[in-house]
């Protein structure tokens, strides 16, 4: 009785979208994939074959950061076709609809695509007074989260928000705003964490649900390797300063314009997983380093109460640093509650994505 | 008397709800809810005094830089520094790049969406419209969203990204941009009067800022018909729709005084009483947060001396927002607001009579754009690559302080304590706090409430597009409104 449905292909030209640009976009999605040589081939075979998949994005206890990385994208091209592709079939920011007619789409889109479509998330959920520091529609926004996420396929954690609190639930975190995996326990998850994730990270990881149906490889603690499998340090274009021992000692001082080493005014990019100096930020312009600050560590877990974000940090050695993001999230995942929740976030990714389960970091 | 519920709103920042009595077609009564609250004024305290630089921007990602800015100020003035030129000048370029960001966002994202409603089909200039401004597939976004990334590139090369940049310190930045960087943010802020002058306003620049009164504004719609322009699309349909009787506002106008970069503000700071004309000088010390009708407990108090505690099933409230007042009164602060007290002779006209209203909050806002992006190509070319962009700003182990700042939205205030090196107290207004703030104690509504009465909304109810209007004409930020 349905109708064949649409394929991304389809949409991205009825809205106007030329073949050319679409090749383009194939080839830039690749490329951010790491997919390699045949890659865009590969994408562009899938976006013209697979049903579209929709995507609902949902806004919680946030700054709506995510958002406006999102749209920001550095590709206009990417943005177009990304918007066009998800289409965003509900997001409160950009819609048209106002009102119970809004809410109306939200449930007209989940029962229509009951099981198929991926839910994106920025922001939390706050359990304190039964959900009452954030209400959606006259209702907690707890409540209508876990009842998108039940009819979903997959679940985006956008920023880090969903991914694991962020600064609202620094002490004494008075909503007691949780990540979406402390609510949504039988669903896969990836978290895109950062504050705000970067444009070409969102893009790229939406780019690739969408296009293959499946999540990409995940590390242990849920993110997609291909953009957090490396500390900012290690690609840091002042690492070379570090590993000379020289180093900024105030704002704007001689060292400073030489682009010395940040660490002794509390960068954090030796402890955090990201592509902030790789991608870098606003179209590759500059990033938190890049402007003389150090990095706060705004995609780790935690980032929020682990003393001054102008304290040094003192748990790391100068040479050999020889921890992965698994290790060190392993060590995080400390309590057995915590360890728990991680094992069944693992456990439910790996069914969909297929991933070897013998060697979860290769 | 029927009582409707309007909410969720749909492109606004954070969740907005909104309770109106209607009788014989109009509304009779409005009350304002902001149901979001994270609590940043509990978490800031007992944090190092500087770490509430990392902290505040996350209260809001479309206005960091304006978090940042008020948050550098209240340091600065605990700490008594001053910062040297560059340091201000690089300040308030990033943050005329993000004011200009959120509104021309505001324009095409979120406002002029209102008017490819349904209920508009029939108007001469409807089809277009649409064509232009409908919600994720009108032609306006994919001309507005490369063109607002690319200013943004501003605070990229100033500050490392946006939003949530890191490099507003209480001393300057802590970026010393170069000659080449310099250039860049030449071509960059070239690159933004180029958008600004074919598409915004399809005029230069100086012709848009030299606007003097409603009259010029009416040469200048009908001049532009011929070649285009959404400015001048949105004045014509404003005439059609008489927009400058909607959403009307008697309240006094606020503004702190804005870009203060390079000492003397560039919009000057004032109070602007609309039934004498004059404007008088802002008394902070007159400002109080009344908690009646909010989920807080507390009394009356200066954000000096006041707290936030949650108080989630207090009676008779019916939101997380505190209610502003100055000297017991309540302000509209904002765009408009800013280019009244700075004395813009167009703005001063479009309130004169019947006082403000959608047509001049969305005129102040635009012709804002064109003298701030003016301003900024001045304040480029006055950096000095070779001199300091930063001073060092000693640690304070006890002090009191305010940072008050201008945001997009408005008048935006931060108050810091200080203890044995501690924050012992934090409190914020933010701008959308006093534009959307509840009754008070005396039970008098705040500025949206007050200019929604009287809205006709027909046989619509809570459809009725004059609603979405009038609340959109503030640029509601909601999650900075009870943060």
């Amino acid at each position: 009785m349905d109708a064949p449905r649409e394929t991304f292909y389809d949409v991205i030209r009825r809205q106007g979208i030329s073949r050319r640009s679409f090749v383009k976009f194939c080839s830039l999605t690749a490329a951010s994939l790491g997919l390699g040589a045949s890659g865009a081939t590969t994408v562009a075979n899938a976006l013209e074959t697979k049903p579209r998949i929709p995507v609902i994005w949902m806004h919680g206890l946030e700054c709506t950061c995510c958002s406006e990385s999102f749209i920001r994208s550095a590709h206009p091209l990417v943005k177009d076709v990304v918007l066009s592709m998800i289409s965003l079939d509900y997001d409160d920011t950009i819609m048209a609809a106002a009102g119970h007619q809004a809410d109306a789409i939200l449930q007209e889109t989940r029962q229509k695509h009951k099981g198929q479509y991926i839910l994106a998330v920025e922001g939390n959920p706050p359990l304190n007074e039964n959900g009452m520091y954030c209400i959606d529609g006259g209702r907690p926004f707890v409540e209508k989260l876990v009842e998108m996420a039940d009819d979903s396929l997959a679940v985006i954690a956008w920023g880090a928000c969903a991914s694991w609190g962020c600064v609202q639930a620094a002490k004494p975190n008075p909503t007691q705003a949780v990540p979406i995996d402390k609510v949504i326990r039988n669903k896969p998850i990836i978290k895109v964490p950062g504050c705000p994730p970067i444009a070409e990270v969102m893009t790229g990881v939406v780019g690739y649900v969408v296009t293959f149906g499946r999540l990409p490889e995940l590390d242990r603690q849920g993110r997609p390797k291909m953009f957090y499998s490396q500390r900012i340090h290690d690609k840091c274009y002042r690492r070379p300063h570090f590993d000379a021992g020289q180093f900024v000692e105030e704002w704007d001082d001689e060292g400073a314009r030489k682009g010395y080493c940040l660490y002794k005014m509390g960068c954090k990019g030796p402890t955090t997983y990201n592509a902030c100096s790789t991608t870098r930020w606003n179209g590759g312009v500059s990033f938190p380093i890049q402007s003389g600050h150090g990095c706060i560590g705004c995609s780790e877990d935690g980032f929020w109460d682990k003393g001054s974000f102008y304290d040094r940090l003192t748990n790391i050695s100068a040479f050999g640093i020889e921890a992965n993001a698994d290790q060190i999230g392993m060590v995080a995942a400390g309590t057995v509650a915590a360890g728990l929740a991680v094992h069944a976030g693992v456990t439910a990714v790996r069914k969909l994505s297929g991933r070897d389960d013998h060697h979860p970091h290769a | 008397m029927t009582r409707l519920v309007v909410g969720p709103f749909n492109r606004v920042e954070g969740d907005l709800e909104l309770t109106l009595d209607v009788a014989d077609g109009a509304v009779a009564a409005a009350r304002v809810s902001a149901p979001l609250f994270r609590g940043f004024e509990r978490i800031l305290v007992g944090r190092p005094p500087e770490d509430a630089l990392a902290i505040v921007p996350r209260i809001c990602g479309i206005c960091s830089v304006s978090q940042s800015m008020a948050a550098a100020a209240a340091l600065r003035a605990a700490m008594g520094v001053t910062p040297p030129p560059n340091g201000g000048l690089a300040a308030d370029l990033a943050h005329a790049a993000e004011n200009i960001a959120d509104h021309l966002s505001h324009f095409y994202l979120f406002f002029m969406p209102d008017f490819c409603r349904a209920e508009y089909a029939g108007r001469p200039w409807f089809e277009a419209i649409t064509a232009r401004f409908k919600a994720v597939e009108g032609s306006a976004a994919g001309d507005l969203l490369p063109a607002r990334a690319r200013l943004l590139h501003v605070v990229g090369i100033l500050a490392g990204k946006w939003p949530h940049a890191l490099a507003f310190r209480p001393g300057g930045t802590t970026r010393a941009v170069d000659l080449g960087e310099t250039m860049r943010l030449v071509a960059t802020v070239a690159q933004l009067r180029r958008f600004l002058e074919r598409t915004l306003f399809a005029a230069p620049l100086d012709a848009v800022a030299a606007l003097a009164d409603p009259a010029a504004l009416n040469a200048f719609a009908e001049a532009s018909s011929s070649r285009g322009g959404d400015f001048a699309a949105f004045l014509r349909i404003a005439g059609d729709l008489d927009l400058q009787s909607l959403g009307r506002g008697t309240t006094a106008l606020m503004s702190y005084g804005a870009y203060r970069g390079g000492g003397e503000p560039l919009f000057r700071a004032g109070v602007f009483d609309p039934a004498t004309g004059e404007v008088r000088p802002v008394a902070g010390a007159d400002i109080r947060e009344d908690t009646s009708s909010a989920w807080l407990a507390g009394g009356p108090a200066h954000p000096a001396e006041a707290d936030t505690h949650p108080a989630p099933d207090k009676p008779g409230a019916y939101g997380w927002s505190k209610a502003p007042r100055l000297a017991g009164e309540p302000v509209e602060v904002g765009a408009l607001a800013r280019q009244v007290v700075d004395g813009l002779p167009l703005a001063r006209a479009l309130i004169d009579g019947g006082g403000s209203n959608v047509l001049a909050r969305v005129v102040a806002r635009l012709v804002e754009v064109a003298r701030v992006a003016l301003a900024m190509e001045r304040w480029v070319g006055a950096l000095d690559p070779g001199q300091p962009f930063s001073t060092a700003a000693p640690p304070v182990s006890d002090a009191a302080a305010d940072g008050l700042v201008e945001a997009a939205r408005g008048s935006l205030g931060h108050w810091i304590t200080i203890q044995d090196g501690e924050i012992a107290r934090y409190q914020i207004i933010s701008p959308t706090t006093w534009n959307f703030s509840p009754r008070d104690s005396a039970g008098v509504p705040g500025p949206l409430e007050q200019a929604l009465v009287g809205t006709a909304v027909g046989e619509r109810g809570a459809g009725a597009a004059a609603i979405q209007h009038v609340v959109r004409s503030f640029d509601p930020c909601m999650v900075c409104t009870a943060h």
